[in-house]
């Protein structure tokens, strides 16, 4: 550690140099698993508050939830512990100035898939009320708003916001089933009022439940890597982030190799005198380390200052947890840079070093 | 005896190709003896030096350090032969570029015990007239002052061996004598046994043995005994 800052010390910038490469790397894969988690919460965040452990969809269907219809009796037969039906369609809601895409998600009143409202009325089960995700607050949308759709007459009323409220990428309107059937069905209503897309459930032994004919459950997770585009954008996004690895540990390693090679008759000549080889390598080691672990942390830093002047449509969300794991695996990675850089110092002749 | 070398015998390459650096050598130095090999260059005084200094083993015969022989030993036990018994002033400047005069002897104490204590050192550093450049890197320093640096390292470690290839090439004539008088000093306060290679006859007024390598044969010239009885 001594020799090793003391080298830092001496030679500022040609190690600031590598540590801001570092830092840029290190930001970068920090900015992407913000994005990646962002765009992830897109797409999920309304089924991670509902908490189910599984779906129940139509066999035909292939676990989509668009198109699968089922009774909602069927929910009865199902012998889980807690069950929620869903019902849902897409459409275009427009409150005279903003139009929107949103998704309509009809439920029952007494199902544990009731939204928390976060502002508005708390009993949003009117004739026609509905509780949006929050992120429409930030399109203009207002509590007491009259919504036009796209496909039906029938005009809608924001009663109420609620928080993570967001399927597929599109904010949800949570409604009455009954109403929601009403739109959704229009003149065949009667006939059709009982079914509905899914039926979600609450209960760990899911996968013993007996099910009814033409069904499948599956469980929450491969329902949401099911959702059209989902597992698509999140495997372009890791894969962009375990490349970053790779580089980085390629930059560390021909950076660290070039001084090594720079440094040999030093080596040699400490050699001579009898300093290990081992004590040289943990020398190299130790300001890898240094370099990798400041460049992480300002870059750590620099992250969530840079996310927090970013305006709201840019969907990024740090998850800290996942963070410090990937600058941990980035500091390693730069650590397995300096392999090179040991073997060569370990292979160091000291006889040759002194012109012997 | 603190080193010897026993019909030690350095060879390189064979057959048609091969070339004796250094004959078939007998070599004894004892604590507080200082002695100088002398002889001009490519006469096998490099080889002479690295195989003394276990930084290479004989091809044939013993080397022997404080009762150990080298050849028995391989490369890291030879490594820390080297940083416990022996002390190397080396031509080529063997000061760390990044370290100042302090940190140089500083790295010493990192890796090895009882080397000098901060009086010692202090006194040391006075000897040798660097007191004032304790903080300065060896880039800030003149070719002779980092040669006196590079002696104090040497010496920091207290070794029982001096290893000296050609410590006074970069100094001029008043400093290289005050240096072989330093060194003549240390040899015997410390009871080191000190080997001074140079092609510079001047010096050898310092030391108790004069040595003469040529073309691979080292052999004693005179000593300080027999200067007595002439």
């Amino acid at each position: 550690m001594f020799l090793a800052w003391s080298e830092i010390k001496k030679n500022k910038l040609r190690f600031l140099l590598i540590t801001s490469i570092l830092l840029l790397v290190s930001f970068l894969v920090f900015f992407l698993s913000g994005l990646a988690n962002g765009l992830a919460s897109m797409n999920r965040e309304a089924i991670d508050t509902w908490k189910v452990d599984a779906v129940l969809l139509t066999e035909e269907s292939d676990k989509s939830l668009y198109e699968s219809a089922l009774n909602k009796e069927v929910a009865d037969e199902l012998d889980a512990k807690e069950t929620a039906v869903v019902s849902q369609m897409g459409a275009i809601a427009n409150n005279g100035d903003t139009k929107q895409n949103v998704m309509l998600f009809g439920i029952d009143r007494d199902e544990f898939i009731k939204p928390e409202v976060s502002e508005g009325d708390p009993t949003f089960y009117v004739q026609n009320g509905v509780v949006a995700s929050d992120v429409l607050k930030d399109e203009g949308f207002k509590i007491g708003d009259t919504l036009e759709l796209s496909s039906s007459d029938t005009e809608l009323t924001i009663v109420g916001f609620t928080e993570k409220a967001r399927f597929n990428a599109s904010p949800i309107l949570y409604m009455k089933l009954n109403d929601m059937q009403k739109i959704k069905f229009g003149d065949a209503y009667t006939m059709n009022k009982d079914i509905v897309n899914a039926i979600v459930i609450k209960d760990k032994e899911w996968d013993a439940l007996s099910l009814p004919d033409n069904t499948e459950i599956i469980e929450t997770e491969t329902f949401i890597e099911n959702l059209p585009g989902y597992t698509e954008q999140n495997l372009t996004l890791t894969y962009m982030i375990y490349f970053l690895f790779v580089i980085s540990a390629a930059i560390v390693a021909i950076f660290l190799y070039v001084l090594t090679v720079q440094k040999i008759s030093m080596f040699g000549l400490m050699k001579a005198q009898g300093i290990s080889s081992a004590y040289l390598a943990r020398s190299v080691i130790a300001q890898t380390f240094i370099l990798a672990l400041i460049g992480v942390v300002l870059a750590f830093g620099l992250t969530l200052l840079a996310g927090s002047f970013l305006p709201n449509a840019v969907p990024i969300m740090f998850d800290i947890p996942t963070m410090i794991i990937y600058g941990l695996i980035l500091i390693v990675v730069a650590i397995l840079g300096a392999v090179i850089s040991v073997w060569t110092i370990i292979r160091i002749d000291p006889l040759e070093a002194i012109g012997g | 005896m603190v080193l010897e070398l026993r019909n030690a015998k350095k060879t390189f390459g064979e057959g048609n190709t091969l070339v004796e650096a250094m004959k078939e050598t007998n070599f004894v130095v004892e604590r507080g003896e200082l002695v100088a090999v002398i002889g001009p260059s490519g006469s096998g005084k490099s080889t002479f030096l690295t195989v003394a200094g276990g930084l290479q083993t004989p091809s044939e015969g013993e080397v022997i350090i404080n009762g150990k022989e080298l050849s028995q030993l391989n490369e890291k036990q030879r490594s820390k032969i080297r940083l416990q018994e022996i002390g190397f002033i080396l031509q080529a400047s063997n000061l760390v570029p990044f370290l100042t005069v302090d940190e140089q002897l500083e790295l010493l104490n990192k890796v090895k015990k009882d080397n000098m204590s901060k009086d010692e050192q202090r006194k040391l550093y006075e000897d040798l007239g660097i007191t004032k450049l304790h903080k300065n890197y060896p880039s800030d320093l003149s070719g002779g002052e980092r040669q006196r640096v590079a002696i104090a390292k040497a010496l920091f470690s207290k070794p029982a061996i001096l290893l000296a290839d050609e410590p006074t090439a970069s100094l001029d004539s008043d400093r290289a004598f005050e240096v072989m008088e330093l060194l003549r000093n240390e040899t015997k306060s410390n009871q080191t046994a000190t080997i001074v290679v140079t092609h510079d006859v001047r010096l050898i007024k310092y030391v108790d043995k004069v040595y003469k390598m040529t073309d691979g044969v080292l052999r004693l010239e005179s000593s300080a005994e027999a200067d007595v009885t002439e």
